[in-house]
C-alpha cells in the first residue's frame, strides 16, 4: 500500500491480494481472493467498497469463510452449537468447552444482501408461511430447510420472552419442521422498584437481582444441555476461562472502537468496523483466530493514526448508527454522502462490554446477558446510545429500521425523541432493506441531508 | 375507589379486586378520540389503538400491560412516557416448562399487589382473597354456562367485558343456525370494540361459530379454581389457572395452543377456520402455517388493519371463504 488508505473495489481487493501472496506476506490459510466468493454466489461483494488493507481482506475472508469452517468442524466431530437471538451469551458458554463450537443462525439474515436474493431463502421461508410481514431473519427458515449454507446444529437454543417477536415466531416454526429448540427465558428488564435489591449490569443499566437470578438459572439450564452435548463438565473454572477469552476479544473490539470513532481523519470504513463488531457475539466460529483478525485490524488502525491517514476526508459529518443493516452496502452509501461512523449500536452492545471477572462466572454471564439492550425499556437504550454518543463526539444519529421487526415502529420513535431532548442532536430514520439498490436515491437523500445538516450546525 | 384499566387475559382481576382496586377489562377503540401520538409505520393496529384509547381514557387512575408481544410492551412504555396514566408492566414468561417460569408470574402477581397498596389499594387477607377468588370464579362458571346459548357475537363481547359487579344478561338465546350453516372456528388476537361484528357478518354469510378462540373469547378464560387448592395457597391457584392454562400464540412452545386448537376445532366440527390477527402481528402470523398443517382444514388469514373500511373488506373474505366452504 502507498499514500493515503482508500475504499477499494473487489479488483483491487483482489490485486492487493496477489500482492500480498507474490511478496510473500503472512497470510491466514482461508485468505484469498474475494472473487472466489462471488464464483460462490456472494454477488453483493462486486457492489461493495472495501478498506485498503491487508488486515481487511483477512477480516473479509474470515468473515465468508465461516460456513466452510463450520462443515469442516462437523466432520471433525466437533459439537456445533446454534444459539438463538441472545447474540453474545451461550457462545461464551459453549466457547468453555472442548470440541464445541457455537454460531447464530441468525446470521442467515445477511445472506439475502450477500447473495443479492440469489439464494431463494427469502422465497423459501413465504412458502412456509413466514413471509414480507417479518424481518429479513426469516432467512433463517430457508437455510435450514434447504441445508445448502450451514451444518444443521447438533442443539439448537433460543432466548425468548422480552426478544423480538419476529425471532421467536419464526422459530417457533422452524421447530413445527422438526428442529428441536432448547427455550430459554429472557425476562423484560425492568427498573428495580423502590426498596428493591438491584444490581448494576455491565453496561451500566440497572435491574432488579430476582431478574438476574432468573436468568442465571435459565442459563444453568442451557449449561446442563451443553454439558451433555459435549460430554465435558462445564465449571466455574472453564466458565471463568472462557469468559477471559472473551473479554479479550471485547478488549480488543473497545480499542478498535475508540479509535475508528475518534480519530480524525477516519482511520477505518463503516463496513469493516460493523463486520468486526460482528465478531464479538460468536467470533465467527473461531475464538483464536477472531482474536488474531481484530488485532490485526487494531494495528492497521494505530499505524493510519500514528500517521494521520485516513481512509476519508477530514471532517466527515460524525454519525452515530442505531441497529444493523440488512444491507452492508448501507454502511459505504454513509460515507459517500459525506458521513463517517462515529459509534454504534448493533443491539448487541452487551456482548462488546467486559463481562465482570470478579463474581461468579454464571452470575457474570446472567448480568451481561440481561443487559441487552433489547430486552429492557427503549429509554434505557436511548440512554445509552446518548452516553456513548457524547463519548465519541457524534454529530447526528441515524436510526436504520429493520424492515417488518416488530420492535423497530416503537423503539425508533422513543430513541428519536429522547436523542433530540438530551443531545440535541438532528436524528433520521430510514428503513435498510436486503438489498437497498432500488432505494438508493431515498437512502442517499436522506443521508446527504443529514450530512449537509450536520456541517451546517459546524458553522452556526 | 380506584380503578385499574388491562386488556390482557393474562391479568386475574380477583387478584386487583381482591386489593381493593376496581379492574375493568377494555377494548381498545379503533379510532380513539384525540390526536395520534404513536407512529403508524409497522405498528400493530392493536397496538396502536391501545395507545390511543389509554391516552383518552377518563375513569382509570393505572393500566396494567402484559409483555406477551413486542409491540404491547412497547406501548407501555410509550403510553407511560407521553401521558399520565401510571402503567405497570406485568411480566408474562414466554416459556411455561420450568419452575423458574412459573415463579416469575408469581413474582410478578406479587410485585403488581405491591403496586396496587402505593396506589391506594390494601394488602388483601387471605380470607379476603380466597372470597374475591371464589366470587369471580362463580361468575365465571355462570359465563361459560351463559355464552353457550349467546349468539356468538354477545358472547365474545360478555366475556372480553366480563365484569363481577355487572351483572352478566343472559336474556337473548342463541338462534337456531340456518340450515346448512356452515361451521367454523374464529382464531386469533384479541378484537378490538365494535370488531365482534365479525360474528354477525359470519351468520350472514352462511356460517356458523362453533369455536371462538380470540383472545377476547372463551379461549382467554382461565381454569375453573380448584376449590382446596384455592384454599391452602391461593396466589399459586391463580398462578396455575391463568399462567398454567391460558394457551396463547407467544408461548414457547406453543404445544398447549395447537392442542387446545385441535381438540376444539375437532369437537365442534368445524369445517373451516378463519384467523383474526392484526397486521405486523408476528406470533399470529406464523402460527396461521401451523394451524393449517394441526387441523387439515382450510384457513381464511384474516390480516386486520385498522380503518373505516377494515369491516367491509373482511366481509368481502368471509363471504368468498364460506362461499368455497359451503
Amino acid at each position: 500500500m502507498s499514500g493515503s488508505p482508500k475504499r477499494l473495489s473487489i479488483q483491487e481487493m483482489d490485486l492487493l491480494c496477489r500482492r500480498q501472496e507474490a511478496e510473500g506476506a503472512p497470510m491466514a490459510a482461508y485468505d484469498g481472493p474475494l472473487q472466489r466468493h462471488v464464483a460462490d454466489g456472494d454477488r453483493r461483494l462486486l457492489h461493495l467498497e472495501f478498506d485498503d488493507s491487508a488486515a481487511a481482506l483477512r477480516l473479509w475472508n474470515f468473515l465468508l469463510t465461516e460456513e466452510d469452517r463450520l462443515h469442516q468442524a462437523r466432520a471433525a466431530g466437533t459439537k456445533i452449537v446454534g444459539t438463538m437471538k441472545d447474540l453474545g451469551t451461550v457462545p461464551v458458554m459453549a466457547y468453555s468447552l472442548p470440541d464445541v463450537i457455537a454460531f447464530y443462525p441468525d446470521g442467515a439474515w445477511w445472506t439475502p444482501c450477500v447473495m443479492e436474493l440469489s439464494a431463494g431463502l427469502l422465497g423459501l421461508a413465504q412458502s412456509l408461511g413466514v413471509g414480507e410481514a417479518f424481518c429479513p431473519v426469516r432467512a433463517m427458515l430457508g437455510a435450514f430447510v434447504n441445508r445448502a449454507h450451514f451444518p444443521i446444529p447438533d442443539l439448537l437454543t433460543c432466548s425468548v420472552g422480552a426478544t423480538c417477536d419476529d425471532f421467536s415466531a419464526i422459530a417457533q416454526r422452524l421447530e413445527s419442521l422438526g428442529f428441536p429448540i432448547l427455550w430459554w427465558e429472557m425476562p423484560h428488564r425492568r427498573r428495580p422498584d423502590p426498596g428493591e435489591p438491584a444490581v448494576v449490569l455491565p453496561g451500566g443499566f440497572t435491574a432488579p437481582e430476582s431478574q438476574v437470578a432468573l436468568v442465571r438459572s435459565e442459563l444453568e439450564r442451557v449449561g446442563a444441555a451443553l454439558q451433555t452435548l459435549a460430554g465435558a463438565r462445564l465449571g466455574d473454572g472453564e466458565l471463568a476461562a472462557g469468559i477471559r477469552e472473551a473479554n479479550r476479544v471485547r478488549s480488543l473490539l473497545a480499542d478498535l472502537r475508540r479509535l475508528a470513532y475518534t480519530a480524525e481523519p477516519c482511520p477505518m470504513p463503516a463496513l469493516e468496523m460493523l463486520i468486526a463488531e460482528m465478531l464479538a457475539i460468536h467470533f465467527c466460529s473461531d475464538r483464536a483466530e477472531s482474536v488474531a483478525v481484530l488485532n490485526g485490524l487494531l494495528d492497521e488502525i494505530k499505524r493510519r493514526t500514528d500517521d494521520g491517514q485516513g481512509v476519508l476526508p477530514k471532517g466527515a459529518a460524525r454519525v452515530f448508527w442505531v441497529n444493523p443493516v440488512a444491507d452492508l452496502r448501507a454502511m459505504n452509501l454513509l460515507e459517500d454522502c459525506g458521513g463517517r461512523l462515529c459509534g454504534t449500536e448493533f443491539l448487541f452492545s452487551h456482548a462488546l462490554d467486559p463481562i465482570p471477572e470478579d463474581l461468579p462466572p454464571m452470575e457474570a454471564l446472567a448480568r451481561m446477558a440481561l443487559a441487552d439492550p433489547m430486552v429492557g425499556p427503549s429509554a434505557d437504550r436511548a440512554g445509552r446510545i446518548v452516553r456513548d454518543a457524547r463519548v465519541f463526539g457524534a454529530e447526528a444519529v441515524v436510526v436504520s429500521r429493520i424492515p417488518g421487526a416488530s420492535h423497530c415502529a416503537l423503539e425508533g420513535a422513543v430513541i428519536a425523541e429522547i436523542v433530540r431532548t438530551e443531545l440535541d442532536l438532528p436524528v433520521v430514520e430510514l428503513e435498510v432493506p436486503p438489498v437497498v439498490d432500488p432505494m438508493l436515491p431515498t437512502l442517499r437523500t436522506r443521508l446527504e441531508a443529514i450530512a449537509e445538516t450536520v456541517l451546517k450546525r459546524r458553522n452556526v | 375507589m380506584r380503578t385499574i384499566v388491562y386488556t390482557s387475559p393474562f391479568v386475574p382481576p380477583e387478584w386487583i379486586a381482591a386489593h381493593g382496586v376496581r379492574p375493568k377489562r377494555i377494548q381498545p377503540e379503533p379510532r380513539p378520540p384525540g390526536p395520534a401520538s404513536a407512529p403508524s409505520a409497522g405498528m400493530c393496529p392493536y397496538a396502536r389503538a391501545m395507545v390511543g384509547t389509554l391516552a383518552s381514557v377518563a375513569d382509570a387512575d393505572a393500566a396494567v400491560l402484559t409483555t406477551t408481544c413486542d409491540q404491547t410492551r412497547r406501548a407501555a412504555e410509550w403510553v407511560a412516557m407521553t401521558g399520565p396514566l401510571p402503567v405497570f408492566l406485568l411480566n408474562v414468561a414466554a416459556t411455561w416448562q420450568t419452575p423458574a417460569a412459573v415463579r416469575l408470574y408469581r413474582d410478578e402477581l406479587l410485585r403488581l399487589g405491591r403496586f396496587l397498596v402505593r396506589l391506594g389499594g390494601s394488602e388483601p387477607s387471605h380470607e379476603m382473597l380466597c372470597r374475591t377468588m371464589a366470587a369471580y370464579d362463580e361468575a365465571r362458571r355462570d359465563l361459560r354456562r351463559a355464552v353457550g346459548t349467546m349468539p356468538p357475537r354477545r358472547a365474545n363481547d360478555a366475556v372480553a367485558t366480563f365484569d363481577l359487579e355487572r351483572p352478566l344478561d343472559a336474556s337473548s338465546v342463541q338462534p337456531a343456525p340456518a340450515p346448512h350453516a356452515v361451521p367454523v372456528a374464529v382464531v386469533g388476537g384479541p378484537l378490538l370494540q365494535g370488531d365482534a361484528e365479525v360474528f354477525d357478518i359470519i351468520a350472514g354469510a352462511g356460517g356458523r361459530v362453533v369455536v371462538d378462540a380470540t383472545e377476547t373469547g372463551e379461549r382467554g378464560l382461565p381454569a375453573p379454581f380448584d376449590r382446596r387448592r384455592l384454599q391452602d395457597a391461593p396466589v399459586m391457584e391463580l398462578v396455575e389457572a391463568y399462567f398454567g392454562t391460558i394457551p396463547d400464540a407467544f408461548r414457547r412452545p406453543d404445544d398447549a395452543l395447537r392442542a387446545y386448537l385441535e381438540r376444539e376445532v375437532a369437537a365442534g366440527a368445524a369445517r373451516g377456520v378463519i384467523v383474526w390477527r392484526y397486521l405486523w402481528c408476528d406470533h399470529w402470523a406464523a402460527f396461521v402455517p401451523r394451524l393449517r398443517e394441526a387441523t387439515g382444514l382450510p384457513v381464511l388469514d384474516l390480516d386486520v388493519s385498522v380503518d373505516k373500511e377494515h369491516l367491509g373488506r373482511v366481509s368481502n373474505r368471509v363471504q368468498a371463504f364460506l362461499e368455497i366452504l359451503t
